[in-house]
């Protein structure tokens, strides 16, 4: 029964097991779905759904498998924003009358939707044609039109037929940009590999001893196990750059979590203006003077730090290729290029983790600037999964 | 037996996604996984259940240290020694050092039994692989002893995680999953009744509407949750509050919000 819908689950990346589809196979033979689609979908999300971040994606595969939903319908990201803010005042715009075409039907309200998402590249309050907040079209919401389809806000006046762009677990989603909590919890990675280090057995294990000394007929036999402190040296750079302002919330959140995680060996934090040069600044102010210089960090920190970098890698070619790139202080003989070679030699680990990170996207020349970047470093996109591969990777033996 | 239905009790609200997932655990004889924001009741569905069912709850506190061993049985060997230098009776007798852990007295029991494994994610990462067996097959064997202890009747059990840590695939498949999310507005209603006789209408309104708000500041690090709301209408309540004054004085903010910072955001926020 059902086994389509397995396969349209294994689509949306849902890591469903043999034994968690036989165990939901027996559960529906016992009668526990109550022969109805919620208890359906109660049912095969408790037993196939293992964390809160695959419930969106669950919604989504029962939504596609037993609705015929088409996901295409998902909105484009700045619509959405738009629509989002909940604090408009909406009142005034409701006054006016809109006629508006009550005979439409459910399909016809959908295709012209879609037609919609293609066209509109902008903002609408009000008006009768566009997504947007009030007014009489179709699409949107705080809208009066009976028969329209609500995009996002709140359920204030109830009259579009379908609530789409809902999708109440999407915040829990692991790609979605984190908060200061899933920061600490990937941040203990950093500590648990830690205790994995090829160290000497140099610390007594008290219960193995007296474990053996006992199995020994009672004469002494002493374990030793590795000590389990954590070696981790952390060096950690920001970029405070104009185009990490709307990032500054999150990074906030970062650094918070990395000063609470007090299980470092080491920690240094220092930041910098769009790109690396022969100084970092001491402060996220980045005020003129208020530096040091590169050549101290090298020396006061060895090679096994593991460094990250948190940036957008968003500047003008010539900031990192000219010799002359740096326009807020001295660039000492070098481009901002070579002083990031330099430094991402000096130290074995160091990752970069990016708020706008792109991926791959060579042909775009606007791109060169991160794409070399992402060529010195490993370049991870800053958010939890990007977080802990990047903390993998700093962890790895090579 | 297979009538029985968890359906909440008289103190505890539970929704209805999760009283399913209760019975289902029951019937398919799988441990429960619950995971969700603290103060969202985890660790009083063990009790509700418990006291619903009417069977008795053994309660296994996971700390950092704590081992999987530790929930099967200790063999303390340490008495041992002491006792056999000392030349005290019975030292040939292993049995005697034999100290079953709350995993060990669960199955051991005559009648079935509820056994909650509390905030799972406490303990090392490994933890809960080295459970797999005995929660499958709820047995495990003494090799001091060459005995083995098994279920008299498959307790039914529920395991609470703070998502702390992740647990391990293995793990997880064998588990039934649910994920307390926060109470709305309604459900939020209908617990706080459970808690209070007569309350004022006016007075709950008025806080509802505060504590919704501090939880919708995005910039509030740590939100308040449902025990903090309750202490914090218990505060209103004996200090005798204008309930329409709650929203603009803010009184007893301590109680409800306990970080310096996010007091400092709610209040900057009241006035603009």
């Amino acid at each position: 029964m059902f086994t389509e819908f397995l396969y349209v689950c294994k689509d949306k990346g849902l890591d469903i097991s043999t034994t968690e589809w036989l165990t939901f196979m027996e559960a529906l033979d016992k009668g526990l779905a109550y022969s109805s689609l919620e208890g359906l979908y109660n049912l095969g999300r408790m037993i196939l759904i293992k964390t809160e971040s695959d419930y969106d994606k669950f919604d989504l595969a029962f939504m596609e498998y037993f609705k015929n939903v088409h996901v295409e319908e998902e909105l484009p990201a700045d619509i959405m924003k738009f629509l989002d803010k909940g604090d408009m005042d909406t009142s005034g715009l409701n006054k006016d009358i809109y006629s508006f075409d009550t005979k439409r039907n459910k399909e016809d309200t959908k295709r012209m939707f879609r037609e919609r998402v293609t066209e509109q590249k902008e903002e609408h309050n009000g008006g009768n044609y566009w997504i947007g907040t009030s007014g009489g079209s179709a699409f949107g919401h705080s809208g009066r039109n009976p028969g329209g389809l609500r995009v996002g806000g709140h359920t204030g006046l109830q009259t579009a037929f379908q609530v789409m762009g809902e999708r109440k677990y999407a915040d829990f989603r692991h790609d979605k940009t984190i908060d200061i909590r899933q920061f600490q919890i990937a941040f203990r990675n950093l500590r648990q590999f830690s205790t994995k280090l090829e160290v000497p057995k140099t610390e007594l294990d008290l219960d193995k001893t007296i474990e053996s000394t006992c199995n020994n007929g009672g004469f002494l036999k002493l374990e030793f196990d590795k000590p389990r402190k954590n070696s981790v040296k952390l060096l950690l750079l920001f970029d405070c750059g104009g185009t990490m302002l709307p990032f500054s919330e999150l990074c906030n959140n970062l650094f918070q979590a990395v000063h609470k995680a007090n299980h470092f060996k080491d920690l240094k934090t220092y930041y910098f203006h769009n790109c690396i040069y022969s100084k970092v600044y001491k402060t996220a102010e980045c005020e003129m003077g208020d530096w040091v210089d590169l050549d101290y960090i090298f020396r006061h920190t060895d090679k096994d730090y593991k460094v990250i970098i948190v940036g957008d890698a968003q500047m003008a070619p010539e900031e990192l290729f000219d010799l002359n790139g740096n326009y807020r202080g001295p660039n000492d003989g070098r481009s901002g290029y070579e002083w990031n070679l330099m430094f991402r030699e000096k130290y074995k680990k160091a990752i970069w983790l990016n708020p706008r990170f792109h991926g791959n996207l060579n042909s775009l020349f606007w791109m060169e600037s991160e794409n070399t970047l992402a060529q010195i470093y490993d370049m991870y996109p800053l958010t939890v999964d990007g977080l802990k591969e990047g903390i993998k990777k700093l962890m790895s033996p090579r | 037996m297979s009538k029985m239905k968890f359906t909440g009790s008289k103190n505890y609200v539970a929704s209805k996604e999760l009283m399913a997932a209760v019975d289902v655990a029951r019937v398919l004889e799988k441990p429960l996984l619950i995971k969700g924001e603290p103060g969202t009741g985890k660790t009083m569905l063990a009790e509700a259940i418990s006291e619903a069912f009417d069977m008795k709850l053994f309660i296994w506190n996971i700390k950092s240290t704590t081992k999987a061993q530790d929930g099967l049985y200790v063999y303390d060997t340490v008495q041992r020694l002491y006792d056999s230098q000392f030349g005290e009776a019975g030292v040939d007798d292993i049995k005697k050092y034999i100290k079953l852990g709350k995993l060990g007295e669960a199955f051991k029991a005559d009648e079935q039994v509820i056994l909650l494994i509390d905030e799972i994610d406490k303990a090392d990462l490994e933890f809960p692989n080295d459970l797999l067996w005995e929660l499958d097959k709820m047995e495990f064997y003494i090799h001091e002893t060459k005995e083995t202890i098994k279920a008299k009747k498959r307790p039914i059990v529920i395991i609470t995680s703070n998502a702390e840590k992740e647990l391990p695939d293995a793990f997880l498949r064998r588990c039934i999953f649910h994920y307390i999310s926060f109470p709305t507005k309604e459900e939020m209603d209908e617990i706080v009744r459970v808690h209070f006789d007569n309350i004022d209408e006016n007075l709950l309104k008025y806080a509802m509407d505060t504590f919704y708000w501090i939880r919708e500041i995005k910039e509030v690090r740590k939100k308040p949750s449902t025990s903090e709301l309750i202490d914090w209408l218990n505060a209103l309540l004996i200090g005798g509050i204008e309930p329409e004054t709650i929203k603009e004085k803010l009184p007893f903010l301590g109680v409800l919000i306990k970080k310096d910072e996010d007091i400092d955001i709610v209040k900057k926020r009241r006035i603009l």
